[in-house]
């Protein structure tokens, strides 16, 4: 799955290899499940559909990857530090029209990769709403940030109180700032097989050592998925009507955290023994070396134009 | 608990990353020594597993799910320097494959998540399970704690770096640039909602996680925790062992002390007391008669082996004087180590009997 997601991709027609019932899919939400909606429901089957929404985004990445457009031409190391660096732009822009402009560059540089729109319109515009616009409503209110009252909502010992101009105006630019962050960072991580992500950060100074553990973390964790997958689904099975989140439930889960420990633990001395059996001292050589491209030379300096034009139109609208 | 991008200032973002990037070289250094070339495989195992672990959904009392971090079970597992390393690999995947956490916030996410968290939770997990025995129901105690300390003490974390952002980066009007909310906001928002329900969260992962591995996995438990008697019994029989007194080592400490506090004879003035001479006692003290008793025993026995710490017949007089120091010590060992002996006997034999008499009391 991991390694050929070239061969079953066609131009054109995409996303192929991926069932439809797993693209009906909600947002990226915070993982630690701190902020957002809190769902009841069988810590069982979320667990199984954890896993399904994983694999899904790892495949939807992949066929989106192997896709014909702008982005999947660009060396990965220039897409990757024009990431930074745009990233570095938008944090440091005060503008509501500087970062408006970025997201429109966003939106069309997604048109030219061949991303479907509305998946990354929705990506960005559902997980803002429900994170970021909650968190920030308040924050237009004059308890939290003073100044300029727009809108009177009570009075406080003869003060009106209500949402003020700044308070409005932090919250536009953050949510437009967070908005334009999550965009360009899909448009860094859907136009760009993992692998070569992974050299890109080797050639940005990352130590190998992390690209090795990152790389083989990445090819067992499908391999361990499963194993959960087929533990939850086993339990599931034999449990009639809903799980009670009961102290046995959580015993399960102490015994299933620590059978995938166990066998990450054997795994790991398997794949050893079989590293060094192949010659493997503790140092990894890489055979593919990437080349620069006219088509990257481009993309660089019209990445650098546009962040520089981002940044001084920005100190122009004013500070 | 993830910060995404656009919620800090680009500044704080690279001062999170000037803390976590020399953090995650000690780990990689100190990982690298301990475990050699095995390192990267069992490095990405373990980041793999706690990458799933945060997917896990932990049944939580209230009939909802929760998610930890899975950071103070790694540490308590394999130590918090491998456990840095493992989850930062989960957070980088997080940020770059799946748009959890910013990308510019990795370095703050790093910090808190990956470094905070496990040697908080590590450190009192140290603490609150002592010397307690490897299956002892206070290790879980211990890990539940320690889980929920850990994450709460890293989302106080996030509160002030989130808190801190409006007083320090905010426009000529007044509206803050980045996050809107002050410390006392932000650190209360966060606080609630990690002491209520994911702190629980992290806390129950350690927690029964220790508790199936003491009752399936003792050997992966023992990794991190070398030397540490299994159960209630070897742990008795370790403190026994540790209590036994051992004459060798009683008779070689008391040299040992006797040897170091040697200066202090130098350093002192004048002779020891009640060891004059009748002779000194007459000059010194003017005594003019010299009691009878000490005039007859004071002479009574003459034939020491090194008369005056010197050879009999009065040669070499600075070698005799080592020989003759070196003696004595080896004669006050010697006698240390015998009563030492005699007391082990004695207590062994007492505690034979007690045992006896236990056992019997068993069969009847």
């Amino acid at each position: 799955m991991i390694g050929s997601p070239a061969s079953v991709a066609s131009p054109g027609s995409h996303p192929p290899s991926v069932p439809q019932w797993l693209l009906q899919q909600d947002v990226a939400l915070c993982p630690c499940g701190c902020i957002g909606k809190r769902k009841k429901g069988s810590y069982l089957a979320k667990t199984i559909q954890g896993g399904a929404k994983l694999l899904q985004q790892v495949m939807f990445g992949e066929d989106v990857a192997a896709a014909r457009g702008v982005l999947q031409r660009i060396d990965p190391r220039v897409k990757l530090m024009s990431l930074i660096g745009l990233l570095v732009v938008a944090g440091l822009s005060h503008s509501m029209i500087t970062l408006a402009v970025m997201y429109a560059a966003t939106l069309g540089l997604a048109a030219a990769s061949a991303l479907p729109i509305a998946f990354f319109i929705k990506r960005v515009w559902l997980f803002v709403p429900i994170f970021t616009g909650i968190v920030v409503l308040p924050a237009t209110l004059s308890v939290v940030t003073p100044g300029d009252i727009v809108v009177t909502l009570w009075h406080w010992h003869g003060t009106p109180e209500g949402i003020t101009q700044q308070g409005l105006l932090a919250a536009g630019r953050l949510v437009a700032r967070v908005a334009v962050s999550i965009s360009l960072v899909v448009l860094l991580t859907l136009t760009t097989p993992w692998i070569r992500l992974l050299a890109a950060l080797r050639s940005l100074g990352v130590p190998r050592i992390f690209i090795l553990i990152i790389g083989m973390a990445y090819r067992y964790l499908f391999l361990l998925l499963t194993s959960v997958t087929d533990m939850y689904q086993a339990r599931q099975a034999r449990t009639p009507g809903t799980p009670r989140h009961d102290r046995r439930a959580r015993a399960f889960l102490g015994a299933s955290v620590g059978t995938l420990l166990g066998k990450a633990n054997q795994l790991s001395e398997e794949v050893h023994q079989a590293m060094t059996a192949r010659g493997y001292r503790g140092d990894a050589k890489s055979l593919e070396q990437p080349r620069f491209h006219p088509a990257d030379a481009y993309y660089l300096g019209s990445v650098v134009i546009f962040a520089a034009v981002m940044m001084i139109g920005d100190h122009l609208l004013g500070r | 608990m993830h910060i995404p991008d656009g919620y800090l200032s680009p500044q704080t973002c690279a001062a999170g990353f000037v803390v976590a990037v020399p953090v995650l070289a000690a780990a990689a250094a100190r990982v690298n020594k301990r475990v050699k070339t095995r390192h990267v495989p069992t490095l990405a195992m373990l980041s793999a597993v706690c990458f799933l672990i945060m997917m896990f959904n932990v049944p939580i009392p209230d009939g909802t799910t929760a998610h930890g971090v899975g950071a103070a079970l790694i540490a308590i597992l394999l130590g918090p320097w491998a456990a840095v390393i493992a989850v930062s690999v989960a957070l980088g995947f997080q940020a770059l494959l799946f748009g959890d956490g910013g990308v510019l916030a990795y370095g703050v996410n790093v910090v808190n998540m990956a470094i905070v968290l496990p040697f908080v939770a590590y450190g009192l997990y140290r603490l609150i399970s002592g010397s307690a025995h490897l299956t002892s129901p206070r290790r879980v105690v211990a890990g539940f704690l320690a889980g929920y300390a850990g994450l709460t003490v890293a989302a106080l974390c996030v509160g002030i770096e989130l808190g801190i952002q409006p007083s320090l980066f905010h426009d000529a009007n007044g509206a803050p640039l980045y996050s809107p909310y002050n410390l006392s906001q932000s650190i209360t928002a966060m606080l609630f909602a990690h002491l209520t329900v994911a702190g629980v969260a992290e806390g129950i992962i350690a927690a029964v996680v220790v508790a199936y591995l003491q009752r399936a996995n003792l050997p992966l438990l023992q990794v991190n925790h070398p030397g540490i008697p299994v159960d209630a019994d070897a742990a008795a029989a370790e403190g026994a062992r540790r209590r036994r007194l051992r004459p060798g080592v009683v008779a070689g400490a008391a040299m040992a002390v006797m040897v170091v506090l040697t200066p202090l004879g130098l350093l002192a003035q004048g002779t020891a007391f009640g060891e004059d001479s009748p002779d000194a006692l007459k000059d010194k003290l003017g005594l003019s008669t010299i009691p009878a008793g000490l005039n007859k025993y004071a002479e009574f026995w003459r034939k020491t082996l090194f008369p005056d710490y010197g050879f009999a017949s009065g040669e070499h007089p600075v070698l005799s004087y080592l020989v003759s120091a070196v003696v004595g010590i080896l004669i006050v060992g010697l006698v240390v180590f015998l009563i030492a002996k005699l007391v082990t006997v004695a207590t062994h034999r007492g505690s034979s009997t007690a045992d006896a008499r236990k056992s019997e009391q068993v069969r009847s």
